[in-house]
């Protein structure tokens, strides 16, 4: 952690709340992204990403500076997501398009092919993770997109190693039986039995 | 090596030396299942890794403010409200029990006044009686305890006792001398 960083945390430990939005400015895409890939809507996200950063100020006095405050905060911010995927009983992720034209704006103006093609990518990345239990799913987020290890995972999480190996090891087979489901579907009949043939024959 | 290794060595990522490389590619080459479970892995982690990072809206930070000023106001306002409650029950109960008593001494005031006269009278009369009682047994107590009179009745008893036997002595010598 920065000397800075340090500085602002003490800050606000003292009730300075500007000095915790410089934290809210720095990390507030790791947060926001965690909630988003977690609820699935940009409003979801955002709630829960503001209510992270409350928590995280309320109980700043809680946070051990031995340990990184990013993990810290995405910890409150999975467990929260978890809770209110749990509260709300959102199994089904939905993408509300209209609210999300602010996702990740590209420094030029997107093609209407490549804008599609990213909103299909994003669906298709919500509907693999739609179906996972909720811990599964941030253990999956925190994996993929925080490149975070199976330690770290383990204490965002609350979690033992081996219990995260198992729970990603069941939520990876998942994706990938669903992956291949939505490839069968995708592609017109014909095609898709033909290229099965095809790599059938190229794997005996 | 077994199928099920394979699938845990696909599933969890894990980092293979370049035998297990090899190993894994032979099996790859072998089994449709663990081929396709492969490829799925491989563009489920494409599609993630290429996807947008989702970003909030700007002035993300700004509205952290706005909404950590609503909490905070809240909850000063819970405080206060809970402060004021707290005082108005307060004084509700002092009040409304200090009103209770004064009433009930209002109401009872000359029945107490009655019943206390009555307890002290009863008081007097029983103590009366106490000393009825006990004034005459404290006069014959001082009496027996007098050491003039136990001297008395202890002299007057040693003389009867002194006076009977030598009625008894001389008694028995008279009855020697009359039967033979
Ligand atoms: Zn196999």
């Amino acid at each position: 952690m920065s000397i800075t960083e340090e500085q602002w945390i003490a800050e606000a430990k003292n009730g300075d709340k500007d000095a915790f939005a410089k934290l809210v400015e720095k990390y507030q895409k790791p947060v926001y992204s965690v909630c988003y890939r977690m609820l699935g809507t940009p409003t979801a996200a955002e709630d829960a990403a503001q209510e992270t950063f409350i928590r995280a100020y309320q109980a700043l006095d809680r946070y051990d500076p031995t340990r990184s405050f990013a993990t810290w905060l995405l910890s409150i911010a999975s467990n929260y997501s978890i809770d209110q995927l749990r509260k709300m009983k959102v199994t089904i992720l939905s993408m509300d398009n209209e609210k999300h034209a602010w996702l990740a704006p590209p420094a030029n103006e997107p093609s209407p092919e490549k804008a599609a093609l990213e909103k299909e990518k994003q669906a298709q990345i919500q509907s693999l993770l739609a179906d996972l239990p909720e811990i599964d799913r941030a253990a999956v987020i925190l994996q993929y997109w925080h490149n975070s290890s199976y330690e770290e995972i383990a204490e965002t999480l609350n979690l033992s190693s081996s219990a995260v190996k198992s729970r990603l090891f069941r939520a990876r087979r998942l994706m990938a039986e669903k992956w291949q489901q939505m490839q069968l579907v995708s592609v017109p009949q014909v095609n898709s039995t033909a290229k099965r043939i095809a790599h059938e024959t190229s794997t005996i | 090596m077994k199928h099920q290794q394979f699938e845990t060595w696909i599933l969890l990522d894990t980092e293979l030396n370049q035998e297990q490389q090899r190993n894994l590619q032979v099996h790859l080459n072998q089994c449709a299942q663990c081929n396709s479970l492969y490829r799925a892995t491989q563009q489920i982690a494409h599609l993630f890794r290429t996807s947008p990072v989702p970003e909030p809206a700007p002035d993300f930070s700004y509205r952290w403010i706005a909404r950590m000023d609503r909490v905070e106001n809240r909850k000063n306002r819970l405080i206060l409200g809970a402060t004021l409650g707290g005082i108005s029950l307060a004084t509700i109960l002092v009040l409304s029990s200090v009103g209770i008593q004064l009433r009930s001494t209002l109401v009872y005031f000359p029945q107490m006044m009655l019943e206390m006269v009555t307890l002290i009278t009863k008081w007097i009369i029983f103590l009366n009686q106490l000393w009825d009682i006990f004034t005459p047994l404290f006069r014959v107590s001082i009496k027996l305890v007098s050491p003039v009179w136990l001297y008395s009745v202890g002299l007057s008893l040693s003389g009867i006792t002194a006076a009977w036997m030598v009625a008894f002595f001389r008694s028995r010598t008279l009855q020697k001398e009359l039967l033979p």
